[in-house]
C-alpha cells in the first residue's frame, strides 16, 4: 500500500503537476517562493521514488508469502536499485557542475582579456552620463565589471568564485546610467543568490531522469523564475522603468523558440508594473514544506499503525 | 600590476601588431609604460599560448606569437557563447541547435562583427555607417539574434 501510495504521488509530481505550475501565472507575483515549490517538487519526486523502490519489493514478498531467501533477495535488489538512483543523480550533478565550472572558467579568462573598460573609466562615464539622473540611489559599486567591445546589447554575468558582470558596448550606448545600474543590479542579484547552483540543479535532474519521465517544464520555469527574481532585486534599486527599458533594449540569451523568447519578455515587463502578491508566496512556501513532509509521512505511517496496533494501552 | 591586466595588455599588443612578434619585441612595446622583466613576458605568452589564445610559430631560434584569432572574431565567439548560455548543457544544447537550424553561427558572428565594426568610432569605423547608426544597427542585431529570424548576412 505504502508503495502504491508513493508511486501515484510521484507520477502525479513528475507528469501531472509541472505542466500546470508551468502554465500558472502567479508564480510571476512569487518568483522566489515559486522556485522553492519547484524544488520541494522535485526533491519529493525523488522521495517518492526512493520510497516506492525501499518499500515494494518487501511489501510485494509479504504479500505472497514467499520464504526467507527471497525476502533477503528482493531487499537487496531494492537497495541496489535506491543506490543506483541516487548515484545517477549525484553524477549528473557532478558532470553538470564540473562542465559548467569549465565552461565559465574559460569564459571569464576570455573576458578578461578582451575587457576594454580602462580600470574606472566605464564607472566614471555611467555617473557622467547619470548627471541628470540625480544621483540617487542608483550608483552600483561593481568589481569584476567587463566591457565587451561590439554593438550587440548583451549583458549577463559569469559566476564563480571570481564573479564578472559583463555589458558589451552596445549595451551600454543604448542605456542610460540608471538602466546601466539596473542591468547590474540585476546581474549581481544572480551572482549573490548563486543562481547558477538551482539552474545547475535542475539541468542535473534534467539529465538523470529516464526519457518517459523527462520534462523540460521545470528547467524552463525556474529559469525564467530566476530572471524574475533577479528583475525584482533590480527593481529595488533602480525602479521598475529603468529596469523595463533594459529589458526591451537589450538581446536576450536564445529561447528555445522565438516566441518562447519573446512571451518570457513579456512576461517580465508586464510583471513589473503588477502588485506583488505575498499570499502567493507564503502559500507556495506552505506547498513546499508539505510536499517534502508528505512522502516521509506516507512511509512512517503504517509503521506507526502497526506500532499501535502491536501494543494496545 | 595583476597578472590578468598584464595578459590583457599583452593581448592588446599582438592584436595591434597585426604580425607574429618575438616575445623580444612584445617587450619592446610594453616596457614603452612601464618596467618590465623580459622574462615575464616570456612566462605570460607561453601562458596565453597554453591557453589556446595565442599560436606559437618557430621562426628561426625565436618563437613568434600572434592570436588565434582577431579581436573582433573572439569577442564574436564569445557573446555567441554568452547568448546561448541559457540554462547549461541541455537546454543549451537544444538552444544551439535550434538556432543553427534557422541562422547559421557564420551569420551571427558576421553580423556582431559587422555591428561591432559599425560601433566603433576608431579608424576602421565609417565603411557602413558612423557610430550613431552603429547603435542602431547593433539594436537591430541583437533582435535579430534574440528571435533567431532576422535576415543573415544583409
Amino acid at each position: 500500500m505504502t508503495a502504491l501510495l508513493l508511486g501515484a504521488l510521484g507520477l502525479t509530481l513528475s507528469l501531472l503537476v509541472p505542466p500546470r505550475l508551468a502554465a500558472a501565472r502567479w508564480p510571476d507575483r512569487a518568483p522566489a517562493a515559486a522556485v522553492a515549490l519547484w524544488q520541494a517538487i522535485t526533491l519529493a519526486g525523488v522521495l517518492c521514488a526512493l520510497g516506492v523502490v525501499l518499500a515494494g519489493p518487501e511489501e510485494l514478498v509479504r504479500a505472497v508469502g514467499a520464504g526467507r531467501t527471497v525476502a533477503a533477495a528482493a531487499l537487496l535488489g531494492a537497495l541496489a536499485v535506491a543506490a543506483l538512483i541516487v548515484a545517477r543523480l549525484l553524477v549528473s550533478l557532478a558532470a553538470v557542475g564540473g562542465r559548467s565550472r569549465a565552461r565559465r572558467a574559460r569564459h571569464r579568462m576570455l573576458v578578461d582579456l578582451l575587457d576594454t573598460a580602462e580600470g574606472d573609466l566605464d564607472i566614471g562615464e555611467l555617473e557622467r552620463g547619470g548627471a541628470g539622473g540625480g544621483g540617487a540611489g542608483w550608483r552600483v559599486a561593481t568589481p569584476g565589471l567587463r566591457v565587451l567591445d561590439g554593438s550587440l546589447p548583451i549583458a549577463y554575468c559569469v559566476a564563480g568564485r571570481h564573479p564578472r558582470v559583463v555589458l558589451s558596448d552596445g549595451a551600454l550606448r543604448v542605456l542610460d546610467a540608471r538602466q546601466v545600474a539596473a542591468v547590474i543590479a540585476h546581474e549581481q542579484a544572480h551572482l549573490r543568490h548563486r543562481h547558477e547552483v538551482v539552474r545547475e540543479s535542475f539541468t542535473a535532474f534534467y539529465r538523470a531522469v529516464p526519457g518517459l519521465l523527462r520534462s523540460r517544464a521545470p528547467l524552463d520555469a525556474v529559469h525564467l523564475l530566476l530572471e524574475m527574481v533577479a528583475d525584482d532585486a533590480a527593481r529595488r534599486r533602480c525602479g521598475a522603468p529603468a529596469v523595463r527599458v533594459a529589458l526591451e533594449r537589450l538581446t536576450e540569451p536564445m529561447a528555445d523558440t522565438p516566441e518562447a523568447g519573446d512571451a518570457a519578455r513579456a512576461r517580465r515587463v508586464a510583471r513589473l508594473s503588477a502588485a506583488r502578491s505575498p499570499g502567493a508566496g507564503v502559500a507556495a512556501l506552505v506547498a513546499a514544506a508539505g510536499l517534502l513532509i508528505l512522502p516521509t509521512v506516507i512511509v512512517v505511517l503504517p509503521w506507526i499503525t502497526r506500532a499501535l496496533n502491536e501494543w494496545p494501552l | 600590476m595583476a597578472l590578468g591586466d598584464l595578459e590583457r595588455d599583452v593581448m592588446a599588443q599582438l592584436w595591434d601588431a597585426g604580425e607574429p612578434l618575438t616575445v623580444r619585441a612584445v617587450h619592446e612595446r610594453l616596457s614603452r609604460r612601464r618596467e618590465l622583466a623580459y622574462t615575464t613576458v616570456m612566462t605570460v605568452l607561453d601562458r596565453l599560448a597554453k591557453k589556446g589564445v595565442l599560436v606559437q610559430a618557430r621562426d628561426g631560434r625565436a618563437y613568434r606569437y600572434a592570436p588565434a584569432q582577431s579581436r573582433e572574431e573572439m569577442t564574436a565567439a564569445l557573446m555567441m557563447d554568452a547568448l546561448s548560455a541559457a540554462p547549461d548543457d541541455a537546454a543549451r544544447d537544444a538552444a544551439l541547435a535550434h538556432f543553427v537550424g534557422r541562422l547559421r553561427p557564420e551569420d551571427l558572428t558576421a553580423a556582431i562583427r559587422a555591428a561591432g565594426q559599425g560601433a566603433r568610432s576608431g579608424p576602421q569605423s565609417g565603411a557602413q555607417s558612423g557610430p550613431q547608426s552603429g547603435t542602431q544597427a547593433g539594436a537591430q542585431t541583437g533582435r535579430a539574434a534574440s528571435t533567431g529570424t532576422g535576415e543573415p548576412g544583409r
